[in-house]
């Protein structure tokens, strides 16, 4: 591989807090009263409609690790933060337990999946991103074959991936026509790998 | 200006054939409202107006800015008198705003109120089309039409007069039950109150202190039980059940299972000697299973009335056939536990239904782990253990090992405001008891760490700020705002850790409790259910009995003679249940004082000759008014009780034999109107719109 393998960036993970308060007021113009319409619009229905009880911050397993509250981004959605949401959203492992939990029974999980859907969109998108898509289109998988684990495959007694089969080949060209027929390939930015 | 309507003959010749001398050829006034701009915004009132004119039959045509204003009325006078109108048609507003008005107004000028026919120009023409101006006036002229041309058909009919007994039936014996009985019978009329448990008294029975104010709820309670109990005029049917209503307002027949307490109520003095030598010990259900009480008991001492009960289903001689220690113990013979359950049959003229409410009662796989964790207990427990004469005396303790709780937390909306389970609303009175039982806790313990975990404080009555405010000035109570998440139990001290988001701080905190109360919300009663399917009362959506009208008539039904107070409505605090008892009970005394009701003659007609007595009509008929009886040429026919028919056309819709008919609403009458909207005499754009079309290419 010719490029470096890009770290997962902070700013995609945390920094939603550090950014909002570097902002002393949040001018109205910085403000955009149609992004929950955008959000329902990808799936994140009923954002408007929660009552920021916080049940969902509490019940969520990645609040635990990081500073990430499920509560405030469904509030920076309702208020129109438009700028400050669509970095952020890439932790949510859409194990649902929010929506579970949430007595307005709206599902905060779709929510943080519509701002990836704008945020790509948007151009916003982060390097991992990038790569996972890469190596889907490179060799079917979002995780890159190491030699390594082709090692450990052999002394479980498996079969180590042969990328450069003529199956192999045939099922990634199938993955290539798919990615860009769907034109998944122009969104992310990654045509130059897709040869159809 | 309009093109000519050839149409029109056509409706002209279709009426003489089946009008058969009822309204045909009669004289028509319409009178069209602008209703400020309501109606004339939208709706060319001037063009409606001279399509009218040409309608057949119609000999007034009037425009007024409020026709239901003094002068819109007198308008409709002068013509009935000066044009020799025979039917009126006004076009305004919806009927349910408006018809009795104009009604008492035909009525004044001396013709029968039942020959007026509203059109609806507002409600479904100018407010719903108001971007569409001319499609609008358009539609009104249509709909006008319409109207006229049913009003030609339209038959007089007289309202009938029933006569009301002057007693009335209260159902449910907490403060709404009480207050309306108390109201009623002071007034002077006799009053059945029937209550399923062995004594009156409630909820409010239950509770320890009333907020905002701190009164003690039984102490200002049971002297209106005992005032009740000891009323003339007040029957008090405590242990019983209503099991069938018939009848309509003004006569209903009504069935109550007297439920055997194995106690004679006349004999028994309330000594307590029964219980002291009964051997068996339960749980007491009115202390929530914290408190004991024996198999013959009284729910709590001021129990009204004062009269023991026989658990049978803990008894021990019902059990094993032996015992009989309280029998040997009671000197009056009281006690006869052969005693069998005893059918009365009352007769009413209105009923009073003050079923109440129960307490949410969190799931048991809940998150809140109400099932698992002894010391997470609800707000009713909570007033139980707070309660001087509750099980624990006043004293209040953890339940695992009885100890005096340093630190409480209260999490409010359990069971409220929660689409998950279905309970959307908001029960309006948790936030005010979790507050001021904080305040009570604070007064036992003063060293007690209290905080409550809560969504919105909704302190929206007389005196309840200020409670609010106090509890955070003079106790220090913590208000969190957040719904807790995870409820976790350490082993040893069983003390539980709440996990939440202090939404406030946007910070995960994670706090150790001694004791959690679940502000529980307030949910439609058991009772409820089952008084609602005898007395077919139609529930909102969160099952709670639907009121007439949610602003003008919060008390009535849609069933006459049937009216609703307290928690069977919606949830609600005392203040507002006795308020709610005392306008049922003025309600109610309203017919009653008047000794008859007048009854709507738009009600469903059987003719005879046609019926072959199915019985279609009374399986489909929400209100149970047909029924089947011999007829004159023998075999079963259909007959209408008047009374009970709201015309709803249920039955005519169904009768295979189309031998119903609903007045007002008759076949002949839809079949004109429909006739006269499928004419097209008021289409007047229409060849206009053709002549273009041919000349545009």
């Amino acid at each position: 591989m010719t490029d470096p393998e890009p770290e997962v960036e902070k700013v995609f993970i945390g920094g939603l807090h550090e950014r909002l308060v570097e902002d002393k007021i949040i001018e109205e113009s910085q403000l955009d009263p149609n992004f929950s319409k955008e959000i329902r619009k990808y799936g994140g229905k009923d954002v408007m409609t929660c009552l920021q009880c916080g049940n969902c911050t509490g019940v969520c397993p990645i609040s635990l690790k990081i500073d990430y509250k499920t509560r405030m981004i469904m509030k920076y959605c309702q208020f129109g933060l438009k700028k400050y949401t669509l970095d952020t959203r890439w932790v949510c492992a859409t194990c649902y337990r929010c929506y579970e939990h949430c007595p307005a029974d709206l599902n905060p999980a779709e929510v943080m999946i519509a701002l990836r859907h704008i945020a790509i969109r948007e151009g916003i998108i982060p390097p991992f991103i990038k790569t996972a898509a890469t190596n889907l289109v490179r060799y079917g998988q979002s995780v890159k074959p190491d030699p390594e684990i082709d090692k450990i495959r052999i002394e479980l007694g498996l079969k180590p991936i042969h990328t450069h089969d003529a199956d192999y080949q045939t099922v990634i060209r199938e993955i290539q026509v798919l990615v860009h027929a769907s034109k998944y390939d122009k969104l992310i930015g990654i045509q130059d790998e897709v040869k159809v | 200006m309009t093109a000519p309507a050839p149409q029109e003959k056509h409706i002209e010749t279709s009426d003489p054939t089946k009008g058969a001398g009822d309204g045909a050829g009669s004289k028509i006034g319409v009178f069209i409202c602008h209703c400020g701009s309501n109606i004339a915004g939208v709706v060319d009132c001037g063009k409606v107006r001279e399509a009218a004119e040409k309608l057949p039959g119609v000999v007034v045509v009037k425009e007024n800015n409020y026709t239901c204003s003094d002068l819109g009325q007198a308008e409709i006078i002068k013509a009935i008198k000066e044009n020799g109108v025979q039917r009126v048609v006004v076009a305004s507003c919806s009927p349910r705003l408006h018809e009795p008005t104009f009604r008492k107004c035909v009525q004044q000028a001396g013709l029968n109120p039942y020959l007026l026919q509203m059109v609806n120009i507002r409600e479904q023409c100018s407010w719903v089309h108001s971007h569409e101006k001319e499609k609008a006036t358009e539609k009104a002229a249509n709909l006008v039409q319409m109207g006229v041309s049913k009003a030609a058909k339209l038959k007089p009919l007289e309202a009938r007069e029933v006569p009301v007994e002057p007693t009335s039936l209260v159902i449910g014996g907490g403060v709404a039950g009480i207050q309306a009985a108390l109201d009623l019978a002071n007034m002077g009329f006799k009053v059945y109150l029937v209550e399923t448990q062995p004594s009156i008294g409630g909820k409010m029975a239950q509770l320890d202190k009333t907020f905002p104010t701190g009164d003690c709820a039984i102490c200002i309670l049971a002297p209106k039980m005992v005032e009740l109990s000891r009323h003339p005029n007040i029957t008090l049917l405590s242990y019983s059940d209503v099991e069938e209503v018939k009848g309509y307002v003004g006569s209903f027949e009504v069935k109550v299972r007297r439920k055997a307490r194995f106690v004679h109520e006349d004999k028994c003095v309330g000594c307590g000697l029964c219980a002291e030598v009964c051997p068996v010990k339960v749980d007491n259900e009115f202390d929530l299973g914290f408190g004991q009480r024996k198999a013959v008991y009284i729910p709590f001492p001021q129990a009204v009335p004062l009269k023991y009960t026989i658990d049978k289903e803990n008894c021990l001689h019902f059990k094993s056939g032996k015992c009989l220690l309280c029998v040997k113990k009671c000197s009056n013979q009281a006690i006869d536990h052969d005693m069998k359950d005893d059918i009365l049959t009352l007769k009413v003229g209105t009923i009073i239904v003050a079923t109440g409410y129960d307490t949410y009662e969190p799931t048991r796989k809940g998150v809140y782990k109400y099932w698992e964790y002894e010391n997470v207990i609800t707000g009713l427990e909570l007033e139980r253990m707070l309660n001087a004469s509750g099980p624990t005396g006043g004293r209040l303790i953890r339940p695992s090992d009885g100890n005096p709780p340093k630190r409480v937390a209260f999490i409010q909306c359990v069971g409220s405001r929660n689409k998950k389970i279905g309970n959307n609303y908001c029960s309006r009175v948790c936030c005010m008891y979790a507050i001021k039982n904080a305040q009570i806790v604070m007064e036992h313990e003063p060293e007690t760490e209290i905080a409550v975990y809560y969504n919105d404080i909704r302190a929206f009555g007389k005196g309840f700020e200020e409670l609010y405010h106090r509890v955070r000035e003079d106790y220090a109570v913590e208000f969190i705002r957040g719904r807790p998440a995870k409820l976790t139990l350490d082993p040893k001290t069983k003390s539980i850790k709440i996990r939440a988001e202090e939404t406030l701080l946007s910070k995960i905190t994670e706090r150790e409790f001694d004791l959690v109360v679940l502000s529980t919300g307030l949910i439609p009663s058991e009772g409820s259910k089952r008084i609602g399917k005898i007395l077919r009362l139609t529930q909102s959506p969160d099952g709670f009995f639907m009121e007439a009208h949610p602003k003008l008539r919060p008390v009535d039904t849609a069933m006459d003679g049937i009216y609703l107070a307290g928690c069977a409505q919606s949830p609600k605090d005392i203040p507002d249940s006795v308020a709610q008892a005392k306008a049922a009970a003025s309600s109610a005394a309203g017919p009653m004082f008047a000794r008859k009701v007048m009854i709507e003659p738009l009600t469903a007609v059987v003719n005879e000759d046609l019926c072959q007595g199915c019985g279609l009509c009374v399986d489909l008929c929400p209100y149970s008014a047909p029924e089947l009886v011999p007829g004159v040429k023998g075999g079963m026919r259909a007959h209408v009780i008047e009374a009970l028919c709201h015309g709803c056309g249920t039955c005519a819709a169904s009768c295979p034999q189309k031998a119903i008919s609903p007045m007002q609403f008759t076949d002949d009458q839809i079949y004109s109107e429909i006739q006269a909207a499928l004419t097209e005499t008021t289409r007047r754009h229409s060849p206009k719109k053709k002549a273009e079309a041919e000349v545009s290419p």
